[in-house]
């Protein structure tokens, strides 16, 4: 299968032979597995830290509530406070985290949105260039028709100013 | 494999939660133990749940203090100047996905705005316009003529190169300096976002009032072949192409 990536195709388990290809490799999948553990957070309500060194000895880290009081948790083995404060800011936490979800889910709903008005728009054009052959991508156009293409845009693009100035003229206008 | 877009909240049905919660484990541990093994690198993972008083854990208890030791040991500020909690991380996610959207903005703007300039060219676009569509539309005017001078002038160095027959030709349509850009209006910043150019037609949509008897006098403009187009030595190959819009008329007596 033709593919531009390794998405979507098995990699074997083992250490990366390519020095850059793992650096990138560690990049994503670290940002990923930051990703679903913040999911397993909001969804399922888990307590979760993760730390992971870097191929330079970077660490990073992610937590919640929190890297440390997870950590602590699991070295003291004490169960967390559940005293009436703790749970008002627990409570008070969570709410900023739903607030936040519902902003992103926001902004990726959009996201997607707008993803497939330019996997139309695209789709438009190209299905455009059959019948208009000037849509067609300029390195497909032999001489004449690119010269042709050419003066065409020129002069609309005198046309296109020179009803742009128009409605400069109009839109500051003549006092009453 | 579910590919159903999963909400980015609480799930409230007891049994729903408690699968979700077995398979998104099974899954989160599976990955740290992925990117350890492919990156060669120390990596731990701690989970408590409801379902559970002791946390699930990779490698393993032992491993995890281990690798916790290790980061313990490190500075506070190497500690946590990569630390992040729920808050830091989504708001990250957030500013990442902003980016993206305003780009993804921009680039639909682009094409919409491209197409709005082949309709003008058939003399096919009546919509109102507003300045701010436009200037749009001009400044991807003159970026669509920088690609032809860009392209042109490339293919006509390769031509003078290999010398070829075609060379006379090549002069002929050598570009030419590029015209003055539009004196009375300054061109935006790329960056005018508008969410009124999604019809169906791909033309922008005004929110202005714009009279549209002003526009009629400058589409005859376009559509009459006054227009002043290149010499009679031009041949156009039109070949199979039925739809000839009127302007291409004026090479077909």
């Amino acid at each position: 299968m033709m593919r531009k990536s390794k998405g979507r195709q098995k990699v074997e388990m083992v250490k990366m032979p390519n020095e850059s290809n793992l650096q990138v490799t560690f990049s994503k999948r670290r940002s990923g597995l930051f990703k679903k553990a913040s999911e397993l957070c909001t969804l399922c309500g888990a307590d979760v830290a993760i730390v992971v060194f870097s191929p330079g000895k970077k660490v990073f880290s992610f937590g919640h509530p929190c890297v440390e009081s997870v950590v602590d948790r699991f070295l003291t083995r004490n169960p967390p406070p559940t005293s009436g404060t703790m749970q008002l800011i627990v409570a008070h936490r969570n709410a900023g985290v739903r607030d936040l979800n519902m902003q992103l889910t926001q902004v990726l709903n959009q996201l997607e949105a707008k993803k497939k008005r330019g996997e139309e728009l695209t789709k438009m054009r190209k299905a455009s260039i059959r019948q208009c052959w000037w849509q067609a991508p300029i390195e497909e156009l032999n001489q004449p028709q690119l010269e042709h293409l050419k003066v065409s845009l020129e002069e609309l693009k005198k046309n296109v100013a020179k009803q742009a100035g128009k409605l400069l003229i109009q839109s500051s206008a003549p006092p009453q | 494999m579910t590919r159903r877009k999963v909400k980015l909240c609480y799930i409230t049905d007891d049994s729903t939660r408690k699968t979700c919660f077995k398979k998104r484990k099974k899954g989160l541990l599976k990955k740290v133990c992925e990117l350890s093994t492919l990156c060669g690198i120390d990596a731990c993972a701690i989970i408590y749940s409801h379902y559970n008083n002791q946390p699930d854990v990779w490698p393993s208890h032992h491993g995890v203090q281990r690798i916790v030791s290790q980061f313990q040991r490190m500075p506070e500020m190497e500690q946590s100047k990569r630390m992040m909690d729920q808050d830091s991380f989504l708001k990250q996610r957030i500013m990442k996905s902003n980016d993206q959207l305003i780009k993804q903005r921009r680039d639909n703007r682009e094409k919409e705005m491209t197409e709005v300039m082949f309709q003008m060219l058939v003399g096919r676009s009546l919509q109102p316009f507003d300045m701010i569509d436009l200037n749009d539309v001009g400044w991807t005017i003159e970026q669509y003529l920088k690609d032809i001078y860009k392209y042109q002038s490339t293919n006509n160095r390769m031509a003078m190169v290999a010398g070829s027959s075609s060379s006379s030709t090549a002069v002929e349509l050598l570009a030419p300096t590029p015209p003055q850009p539009p004196a009375p209006t300054p061109l935006p910043d790329h960056g005018v976002m508008r969410n009124g150019g999604e019809s169906s037609q791909a033309v922008a949509s005004s929110s202005g009032g714009l009279d549209l008897m002003e526009k009629q006098p400058w589409f005859m403009n376009l559509m009459s072949p006054r227009a002043s187009f290149c010499g009679d030595d031009m041949m156009l190959p039109l070949g199979d192409t039925c739809h000839t819009p009127l302007w291409l008329n004026n090479f077909h007596p």
